[in-house]
């Protein structure tokens, strides 16, 4: 027997969870390094035995039973409910790449190069539907100079007779 | 079936799988007390120990539909227990403050002050037993994490290195190696005090 594999039992020997074969005797009474540790890991082992843990609170089974209650009044998952989230996650992306095809087959996408280089040659600024918010962007600006004129008459003293005169 | 005598805790946990309430309360009387210890040390805070060994406890009864008695229960539940232990302790290392001895205040991981009334013990023998406990615990502490569950499951727990191993998933050669260089450095480590 090597030191080496004394080594490997030796924390069970230290903590007497295991006899001391006389194989191990012979090469303890042999090798005083390895007789030294086994002595210095039996210390070690004693005074590690100091440290006690605490006994469970009164109250460990009380929280434990109101825990396990609130567990029990959870609704149930069911047998198939590790299966149901993957394929609802499954079908919603089906879902999505149906819709994102159809949209792309319908040419209606944001990124359709050669409708968007036909409107950048022909039309720089095409004219948006009335009423849209484009549209009334549109309308905004090139009636800039007509509204700027609405200013002045906001400045002016309001007359509640409109017939009489001023 | 009014308890688990005779029965081993796997075939105990067979019956709560099939809806026993009674063999569940068997497991939680059988390993409240070794579970609250072990997570006590992994820990170090007593009333956290006891919410964590509750956590076990909810997520045994929880797996129980998925429970096949293929490997031994304790491993099972070690298992789960050092999982959640290392996730606390993940969560919590910043957490940690410096550990002081005062004979003033109580202990805030026990929650006990030394009795010093009785005159068994001097002022001067409780200092040094509490800083004894702290230079233990906090070397414990300062062990890498395996080496820290190999040892108090070993030490503590009074595991087998072939359970240790399984719980740890490791090798036996590589489990008693790593319990030797632990105590080693334990041994080192806390030398002055033996």
């Amino acid at each position: 027997m090597k030191c080496k594999d004394i080594q490997e039992v030796m924390p069970d020997l230290a903590s007497g969870l295991v006899e001391v074969t006389p194989e191990i005797g012979s090469h303890m009474a042999g090798c005083g390094a390895c007789a030294t540790k086994m002595r210095e890991f039996q210390q070690t082992m004693a005074l590690l035995d100091e440290w006690k843990a605490p006994e469970p609170s009164p109250y460990f089974d009380v929280r434990l039973q109101a825990r396990l209650r609130e567990e029990m009044a959870k609704p149930q998952a069911g047998r198939l409910g590790w299966f149901r989230r993957p394929v609802l996650a499954a079908a919603l992306t089906v879902l999505m790449g149906v819709g994102v095809g159809l949209f792309y087959a319908k040419g209606g996408g944001m990124y359709n190069s050669q409708d968007s280089e036909v409107a950048t040659m022909d039309s720089p600024v095409q004219s948006a539907e009335p009423g849209t918010a484009v549209g009334d962007l549109q309308a905004l600006e090139k009636n800039h100079d007509l509204y700027s004129d609405f200013d002045l008459l906001d400045d002016l003293e309001v007359q509640h007779n409109v017939v009489a005169n001023p | 079936m009014a308890g688990g005598e005779g029965y081993t805790d796997a075939e105990v946990m067979l019956r709560v799988k099939a809806g026993d309430q009674s063999a569940f309360d068997y497991l939680v009387q059988k390993y409240r007390r070794p579970l609250v210890g072990f997570m006590y040390r992994m820990a170090r805070n007593a009333a956290v120990a006891e919410d964590l060994a509750q956590e076990v406890f909810l997520r045994v009864y929880r797996s129980r539909h998925t429970y096949e008695a293929s490997a031994k229960f304790t491993t099972w539940l070690y298992r789960i227990a050092t999982n959640l232990a290392v996730n606390h302790a993940r969560d919590t290392r910043h957490e940690r403050a410096e550990v002081t001895v005062s004979l003033d205040e109580p202990d805030e991981e026990t929650g006990t002050t030394p009795d010093l009334a009785d005159g068994t013990i001097t002022a001067e023998e409780a200092l040094v037993r509490r800083e004894k406990m702290l230079a233990i615990r906090s070397k414990v502490e300062a062990l890498p994490e395996r080496q820290k569950m190999a040892v108090v499951m070993h030490k503590y727990q009074q595991m087998d290195y072939k359970q240790i191993s399984e719980v740890l998933k490791l090798s036996e050669s590589a489990t008693k190696s790593l319990l030797f260089r632990a105590y080693e450095t334990l041994r080192e480590q806390l030398k002055e005090f033996v």
